[in-house]
């Protein structure tokens, strides 16, 4: 079976860059921050230099683990259902359930030391770059010389396979189980997610404007609420659907498209909401709390600068790892959709018509997407907002919000249109045979 | 009079054959790999027939319904549609001149799993920005048997019910020629005479012509006439076929080739 996960590998490479590109950020990240672990270890480096170091390595790697997962894990999922003729093939030629197991597990295994042994040169001129920051901020002493060891190595190739191989593992459980209702943890975990939101965000009022963690409570509150309206997606959508009814044969396709794969669409409009809310949450109340104390004329603590490289950093890596998941939950969506495209070419849809499909359709996403996020970040920027400066709505949002969201409509409308023009290259009657 | 001179009209008017090829080739792959599936067919099919054409596989009898019905671009030859020639452009030009003429019924019935039955049927008419005459489409689609069914998803419904849906949808546009491709290739017995003697009537009440491709004697069977096609040629035709001299024919059509060449 091992023989067999090395030759799919070989033999189909582009399948596996999703997964490998994951792999890849996700160890160059993880390394890149535990080697402040390996630095701050080093004898000699005073403890205030130690701490900030500690602070970024746990957080940021913590972060970063979660994320792999996440990120592989999502990959995968898209991979292990493209192969779902392959692996029925195997199941037929008498492979056992535990074979193709441990052929997917394999795979994502080799993928992801492939990954991780790619991410180790970057990940070492990262960690140098990382502290020449930290160095330049005055969070570490100059003595402090960046060091790359045993605890950055281990870690990170540690996790990425260990990640990418519980992430096959899943990914191979959820195609087997097939379509499952929802349990009863997924119909009472939206909410729950929707009220601590609002209670961490309510309890924003409780601090007062010069509390360093005061920028803790209305951004935990934008990320479970976002979190809440990520997970009930599928819902949200088809509200913002029951809203709409557009002219054109494109957009009526588009309209009763969506309303029907709202189900399997929520992965995407998931990650355009979590990264709305996130980046433009911790943006803009990271741009406030700056100006607030500049305006006030002191200097910066050493604390409020980790806080400050850390929400950049953390939004920098959320920013990539929702790009990459959505790009490629998007891109393996359309590409299955060509049997579909094919079917309208066929009831005399012009390619043109069908891409109006499919652009519509991304619209649709990105406008729901961006409205839920903002509306999440909203929540928590108003009141830290209030608190901090005594203004309702911060001017350092336009330009954030601007800048995220139509980072969000190129990704989304970007993925969609380009891979929707390159699967409409088959020949609709082709398109339309090609039923594995 | 007034008989003989309506008849008169319909005899020749613009276009007394609703579809035309001539000297229509088309090859696949290049160098040494290259297949010929069309060597040179000529054929012409009057307005409102029902022509079947058969062949062994391979005999290009797919390709040459791609050809004919504008879903492909023949190498070399002529190919008119209700006389009006089928100039090879952009996939969007093809499109274009497809709708309003031609209507197409597949084996894999190629229904769109999101629409219902009502919506499925009436989509040509939306991509080419027509007006939809949903009372007319609920007529056809009674027609066909499934008055009670507007509201239900193909996945809801037998093969037997899909397959009336796409021959319901391909008579909305009111075509010229249908193209049926294996249309009953997928379905039981049953299923498949309800289906045949639908497209016999899309013939003998609606006007339409149709041409059929198909494996099945028996579907033949149900044809004004027969074409058989043998290695990318024309190899015969058989007017008011009975699905044994179908058979008989379909059984020795290596030879008549041979003997030909």
């Amino acid at each position: 079976m091992f023989v067999l996960a090395m030759r799919s590998i070989r033999q189909r490479p582009g399948r596996f860059l999703a997964t490998l590109l994951s792999a890849f950020l996700g160890a160059a990240i993880i390394m890149t921050f535990h080697s402040m672990h390996d630095t701050a270890g080093q004898p000699g480096v005073d403890s205030v230099s130690a701490g900030t170091l500690g602070t970024a390595a746990g957080v940021v790697g913590g972060y970063g683990t979660l994320l792999v997962f996440f990120a592989v894990a999502s990959t995968l999922t898209v991979n292990v259902r493209q192969r779902a003729a392959e692996l029925e093939l195997l199941r037929c030629s008498g492979a056992t359930p535990a074979q193709l197991k441990r052929m997917v597990v394999g795979e994502a295994a080799v993928v992801a030391l492939v990954g991780a042994g790619l991410a180790i040169l970057p990940a070492m001129l990262g960690g140098r770059l990382l502290l020449e920051v930290f160095q330049d901020s005055g969070q570490v002493a100059r003595s402090v010389e960046h060091s790359f060891g045993t605890i950055a190595l281990t870690s990170g190739i540690g996790i990425t396979l260990l990640a990418a191989a519980g992430a096959a593992f899943l990914a191979l459980r959820r195609a087997a189980r097939g379509h499952q209702r929802r349990g009863r943890a997924r119909v009472f975990l939206p909410y729950a997610a929707l009220v601590a939101g609002a209670l961490a965000v309510c309890s924003t009022f409780a601090f007062s404007a010069t509390d360093s963690a005061l920028m803790a409570p209305p951004a935990y509150g934008s990320i479970l609420l976002s979190v809440g309206c990520a997970l009930m997606a599928p819902r949200l959508l088809r509200g913002v659907l029951d809203r709409l009814t557009p002219g054109g044969a494109s957009g009526w396709l588009a309209v009763r498209n969506l309303r029907q794969r709202s189900g399997q669409l929520a992965g995407i409009l998931m990650s355009l909401i979590l990264f709305t809310a996130v980046s433009t949450a911790t943006l803009t109340m990271q741009a406030v709390e700056s100006e607030a104390v500049e305006a006030s004329g002191l200097v910066k603590s050493v604390d409020a600068k980790n806080l400050e490289t850390l929400n950049f950093t953390v939004v920098g890596i959320i920013v990539v790892f929702v790009c990459v998941m959505l790009v490629n939950s998007l891109y393996a969506a359309t590409t299955y959709r060509g049997r579909e495209f094919g079917q309208q070419r066929l009831a005399g849809a012009t390619p043109g018509q069908v891409l109006g499909v499919v652009g519509a359709e991304g619209l649709v996403l990105t406008v729901t997407g961006v409205l839920f996020g903002t509306l999440a970040a909203l929540a928590g920027i108003v009141p830290f907002t209030v608190v901090r400066g005594d203004k309702v709505l911060p001017g350092q949002m336009a330009g954030v919000w601007a800048a995220v969201a139509s980072i969000g409509a190129a990704a989304t409308l970007g993925t969609g249109l380009a891979t929707a023009r390159r699967v409409l290259r088959t020949p609709a009657v082709r398109a339309v045979a090609s039923t594995a | 009079m007034v008989r003989s001179g309506a008849r008169h009209d319909h005899d020749t008017g613009p276009a007394p054959e609703a579809l035309r090829l001539v000297k229509v080739t088309k090859s696949y792959g290049t160098g040494d790999s290259a297949v010929t599936a069309l060597d040179g067919v000529t054929l012409g099919l009057a307005r409102g027939t029902f022509t079947a054409v058969m062949g062994p596989s391979g005999s290009g009898k797919s390709t040459l319904l791609q050809c004919a019905a504008g879903l492909d671009r023949p190498d070399s030859g002529i190919v008119q549609v209700d006389g009006t020639e089928l100039t090879g452009g952009s996939e969007a030009e093809l499109t274009k001149f497809r709708r309003g003429r031609i209507g197409f019924v597949f084996q894999q019935y190629n229904l769109l799993e999101t629409l219902t039955v009502a919506q499925n049927t009436v989509l040509p008419l939306k991509l080419a920005g027509k007006r939809v005459d949903r009372r007319r489409a609920r007529e056809i689609l009674t027609a066909v048997g499934l008055g009670d069914r507007l509201g239900h998803r193909p996945d809801q419904l037998s093969g037997g019910h899909r397959q009336r849906v796409a021959i319901a949808r391909a008579l909305v546009t009111e075509p010229r020629v249908i193209f049926a491709d294996e249309p009953t290739g997928a379905l039981d017995t049953r299923s498949a005479r309800e289906v045949l003697t639908l497209l016999r009537q899309a013939v003998r009440v609606h006007g339409r012509t149709v041409v059929m491709v198909t494996h099945d004697p028996v579907a033949a069977s149900y044809a004004d006439s027969v074409l058989f096609l043998a290695d990318g040629r024309l190899a015969g035709r058989l007017p008011a076929p009975t699905a044994e001299a179908v058979a008989e024919r379909l059984a020795h059509l290596g030879d008549d080739v041979m003997t030909g060449v």
